[in-house]
């Protein structure tokens, strides 16, 4: 809950007709975004993903598991948002469920793709072991330790980075006499497979304030927002996922001008986040070789 | 609903559609039908009441093909003690199932988020402002899942609201559309869920032509969104008309 002024609220209104913002910004640019990987030594990948005020942890474990009956080649991934009361006094209790919970089924829509697997941004197949008997479970955890708006995209691209850091342990399956056997597995804990992060979209909430809209929005600003959308876009600029988040009814024609918007803005934030990735990759591998 | 006649071939299932023989899914078909018998942008007949509950506000029922919904509403009321003053009204949404309402028995995982997704279809439509300092209970039950369960929901639920008198913009109607391959599916059945590649789910306000709730999963090129919007959009505009028939139908029977 953000107390504004009406003077304020005008203010921002104004500044977002204008094309600049509060902080200096235009209307489709992001505040700078930073990115530190491998921060949780317990998990198989982690990142921090700060983005102005807002500043979210994602981390994925591995574990093995039983393939679900109906898809017996694949893994199974799981998403959960936790809403810390760290970050704002309300999340408290059972304040910060419901956004939990939006934020999850909202990130699980943009990033596992459709219910037969087709158009995901992880590909549950690499996570099968030995079909219909072991496969990998990945369960991803999001930790909100700062609000300052746009929560989605941040923990879209912490997630997309903590992907680009998991290590999965090569699994080898011992030879059994008898088909019907229980497959042994050999976990490694010295060979690791890397993931496949390429395929991951990245998610670009288009907030409307007034007639505009903007990206990465504060706060502030989403307080004075009309509606909003979260596209799920992947490299190729085809769409992965899509939700409203609620407020005033839409025209058809905005929401298809908002969805070449977000494509447009897709293209820049992912070169971006790929090399902040990258950097960030970089900088955690010389911090092992200094430990070691 | 896969491996579900493998697993328990002994019980019986009272879902007619769940009986049939499960086909695997040949997406180069194009003579493949479904299993109701419908063509492809075929909707399933849509059966509408309103004053479904008594002693409710507002109620509706629901049945299209196998999915049966029963909503109520309650209110405007006085919001709850621990509720902070608000100058415009809050709308409180609950969507549960009944124990039988799917093929295998107790409470599918997503009702959480089907509540927050039904908050969000329907805040758009209604006139918060029109009462203050009180809340609306929208309370959704499915009698029974036969797939669209969440358009159906919205759909009834819009209605229950205009049984209750409550302000609104414009009625909600909503249609989802499921990928299968190259073809799009409208109004899918719970089997064809389960196979499909990505669905979309519009909540739109026929007469404003405004979306207030657009969800999108699996993997779409542009061209195709704007194919399946327009299905959707052009089949929410039907549904509006047989919406407003059956509130004009309720309100011209003389009451007992």
């Amino acid at each position: 809950m953000v107390g504004l002024s009406l003077g304020e609220q005008n203010f921002i209104k104004g500044g977002i007709a204008q094309d600049l913002r509060t902080d200096g910004r235009k209307r489709i640019s992001y505040r700078p975004i930073f990115v530190e990987t491998g921060v949780i030594p317990q998990a198989s990948g982690s990142a921090r993903v700060k983005l102005g005020g807002t500043d979210v942890i994602a981390s994925v474990k591995a574990e093995l598991g039983r393939p679900a009956p109906s898809h017996p080649d694949q893994g199974k991934v799981s998403i959960n948002v936790d809403c810390s009361p760290i970050a704002e006094p309300t999340f408290e209790g059972r304040g910060g469920e419901e956004l939990s919970t939006e934020l999850s089924s909202a990130l699980q829509r943009c990033l596992l793709g459709g219910k037969s697997g087709a158009g995901a941004g992880i590909d549950l197949s690499s996570l099968s072991i030995v079909q219909g008997k072991h496969c990998w479970d990945l369960y991803i955890e999001g930790l909100v330790v700062s609000s300052d708006g746009n929560l989605l995209d941040a923990l879209g691209a912490a997630i997309k980075a903590a992907l680009a850091n998991t290590a999965i342990p090569k699994a080898q399956v011992a030879a059994s006499a008898l088909p019907d056997d229980e497959p042994e597995i050999d976990v490694s804990d010295e060979e690791f497979l890397q993931f496949d992060t390429t395929s991951v979209p990245v998610i670009i909430t288009l907030t409307k304030v007034g007639r505009h809209y903007i990206v990465d929005a504060t706060t502030e600003e989403e307080s004075q927002m009309s509606s909003a959308i979260s596209i799920s876009i992947n490299r190729q600029g085809r769409i992965c996922g899509l939700t409203k988040r609620g407020g005033a009814g839409l025209d058809p024609s905005i929401i298809l001008d908002m969805i070449s918007v977000a494509k447009h803005v897709s293209e820049q934030l992912i070169n971006k986040l790929d090399s902040e990735i990258a950097a960030a990759e970089a900088c955690d591998d010389e911090d092992d070789e200094m430990d070691s | 609903m896969a491996g579900k006649s493998s697993s328990t071939p002994a019980t019986y299932a009272p879902s007619v559609s769940g009986q049939k023989k499960r086909r695997p899914l040949i997406q180069a078909d194009s003579d493949w039908v479904r299993p109701d018998g419908r063509s492809f942008h075929q909707c399933r007949p849509a059966f509408l009441r309103t004053g479904a509950v008594n002693s409710a506000s507002g109620s509706a029922y629901a049945e299209f093909g196998n999915t049966k919904v029963i909503v109520s509403v309650f209110g405007p009321r006085e919001s709850k003690k621990a509720m902070m003053y608000s100058d415009t009204g809050r709308l409180n949404c609950n969507v549960t199932y009944t124990t039988f309402a799917t093929p295998l028995r107790g409470q599918p995982p997503e009702t959480k988020d089907l509540s927050s997704m039904l908050h969000k279809a329907l805040e758009g439509a209604i006139i918060l402002k029109s009462f203050p300092k009180t809340t609306v209970d929208v309370f959704a039950l499915v009698l029974e899942s036969g797939g669209s369960d969440l358009p159906v929901i919205t759909t009834c639920a819009s209605l229950a609201l205009a049984d209750a008198g409550i302000m609104l913009y414009d009625m909600v109607a909503s249609v989802s559309v499921s990928c299968l391959g190259k073809n799009l599916l409208i109004d899918p059945v719970s089997e064809e869920e389960s196979y499909q590649d990505g669905s979309l789910v519009i909540t739109c306000m026929p007469s404003r032509n405004e979306v207030t709730q657009m969800t999108v999963t699996g993997e779409w090129s542009t061209p195709k969104i704007h194919e399946a919007m327009q299905l959707c959009l052009d089949a929410c505009s039907k549904l509006g008309k047989i919406m407003r028939s059956c509130l004009k139908d309720a309100a011209s029977v003389p009451q007992d």
